[in-house]
């Protein structure tokens, strides 16, 4: 690692890392004062289909920490960002509370499919309508594909199953911009000016956080919180670079270590 | 006439998409297959009508296709739902049932209580995500799931345009819960089978005709049979 250039950026998950649920991770909002005081770039990365930067920023700020909101970068970020770029008008299919991070984007004569968590809108018609939109060409984007989610009462399908009949229906595979995909890492990087070798990632996913980090050519620290279970680690090949405690631990270890 | 030709003896018939376009209204025949129907059967040819049609009863089905002129009965009809009852019953399955209303019927004799698979068919407005759900439930709650597709077709043709068709949900439940849907219907050999049996036909000696290059042209081929794909219904989409 000594071979390595001096770190530039660091990318934080949200959801297992910094907090879980309504409580900040002991130590978290402390640990991020510290890193703000070192010369790198800081942006918080994470994979949600609902809820848009806005919400996100006042949970995290209720719960103590210094965010601003041009510093997250979410799966929605991703989709609206490939939107921009491919400059198409999306027929969006996500949850009412997403569509603040939709602002601004032409939605008339849609020539582009997006799709997140939204059971409302996956009835017969509006999957027809997606549908019939992809068959003439326009492309599917995924915000993740996660095949099912736990709800108080029991398990409920995620987007990942209906994005996979809309692949199957029009022989077609959707573009999914979510982590773990390289792209999201490497988007999540615009603007910081620094190549992923002089990034890092710390997360609680063992595959979408550190693998997909990783695997985009940075570095990835798992935390044992949130998610975590043991031997978590072992999942992915290359082993993280760092295995940590906490969210602090990781942060003691970029100060002392990678700077 | 070609040597192969003479040998045929049996004629095996898609509907949607070949002897009809399907729609809210009802539907309309495509131009001359009145006609045709008439003269297979007049020219002393084996006919059966093999269809994926989950939408309605065969008895509801057959009754449509007479108002439009076909000469047609329900005892020569194949479909996939009576296919699946014959299943349902050798194997003491207890079906969850997401189908359109108008097929429940077809299962009123097989007991659908304390539910230990999922008949899956073409829904349409009742593949809501509720429903979907319900459906994933029982799987994912089951040790082994058994999941039972009335065919597999990915989209059809209907008056105002191109429909997702059972294909398309079945891969949405096969996905969440990591299994793998048995096929009852078109393309499934055995279905094919079955229809050649009643014609008391083998299958070099049968043709099918269809719209759908996969379920009706390849499954028939795979069968042995020989098949024409028609430029009807679904097919300019392809």
């Amino acid at each position: 690692m000594a071979a390595r250039r001096a770190l530039k950026a660091v990318l934080v998950d949200l959801s297992g890392t910094l907090h879980i649920e309504d409580s900040a991770v002991p130590g978290a909002q402390e640990a991020l004062k510290r890193l703000r005081s070192a010369p790198v770039t800081i942006r918080f990365v994470t994979n949600t289909t609902k809820e848009c930067k806005r919400d996100l920023l006042e949970r995290l700020t209720k719960l103590g920490f210094d965010i601003a909101e041009n510093e997250i970068f979410t799966s929605l970020t991703a989709a609206r960002n490939l939107l921009e770029q491919k400059q198409v008008r999306p027929l969006l299919l996500v949850d009412d509370k997403a569509l603040p991070d939709f602002t601004g984007i032409a939605t008339d004569d849609p020539n582009a499919v997006v799709v997140g968590l939204a059971p409302e809108r996956f009835h017969y018609e509006m999957m027809n309508r997606a549908f019939q939109l992809i068959l003439d060409g326009a492309p599917l984007i995924a915000i993740h594909k996660a095949r099912y989610f736990k709800k108080k009462d029991g398990l409920a399908l995620g987007p990942g199953p209906f994005v996979t009949g809309l692949e199957y229906a029009t022989d077609t595979k959707a573009i999914v911009v979510g982590k773990p995909e390289k792209t999201f890492f490497l988007e999540a990087l615009r603007g910081a000016g620094c190549a992923p070798e002089e990034a890092i990632m710390i997360g609680d996913d063992c595959r979408d956080d550190v693998g997909g980090a990783q695997n985009a050519g940075m570095r990835g620290i798992l935390v044992r919180t949130g998610k975590y279970r043991p031997a978590d680690e072992d999942k992915i090949n290359p082993a993280p670079y760092l295995t940590c405690e906490n969210f602090p631990e990781a942060v003691e270890h970029i100060l002392e270590r990678l700077l | 006439m070609a040597a192969w030709a003479r040998a045929v003896r049996g004629l095996l018939l898609d509907i949607s998409g070949v002897l009809y376009d399907s729609g809210g209204d009802g539907g309309v025949p495509i131009a001359g297959s009145v006609e045709a129907v008439r003269r297979i059967k007049a020219s002393g040819l084996k006919l059966r009508f093999c269809t994926n049609e989950t939408q309605a009863t065969r008895e509801k089905f057959v009754k449509k296709l007479q108002g439009m002129g076909f000469d047609i009965s329900v005892a020569e009809v194949t479909a996939p739902a009576p296919a699946a009852c014959r299943i349902l019953k050798e194997r003491s399955l207890r079906p969850h049932l997401l189908v359109h209303n108008d097929l429940v019927p077809e299962f009123a004799e097989i007991d659908k209580t304390n539910p230990n698979c999922v008949v899956i068919g073409d829904a349409a407005e009742n593949f809501t995500y509720a429903n979907l759900n319900e459906a994933f439930r029982v799987l994912i709650g089951m040790e082994k799931p058994v999941l039972i597709s009335l065919g597999r077709g990915r989209y059809y043709k209907e008056t105002d345009g191109l429909k997702l068709d059972v294909g398309a949900y079945m891969k949405a439940l096969e996905y969440a819960c990591d299994v793998q849907a048995e096929v009852v219907g078109k393309p499934a050999k055995m279905f094919f089978e079955s229809a050649l049996a009643e014609m008391g036909v083998p299958p070099q000696q049968a043709i099918m005709i269809g719209d759908d290059i996969v379920n009706d042209v390849g499954g028939a081929q795979r069968c042995g049979m020989r098949a024409l794909q028609v430029r009807t219904g679904k097919y300019s989409h392809e």
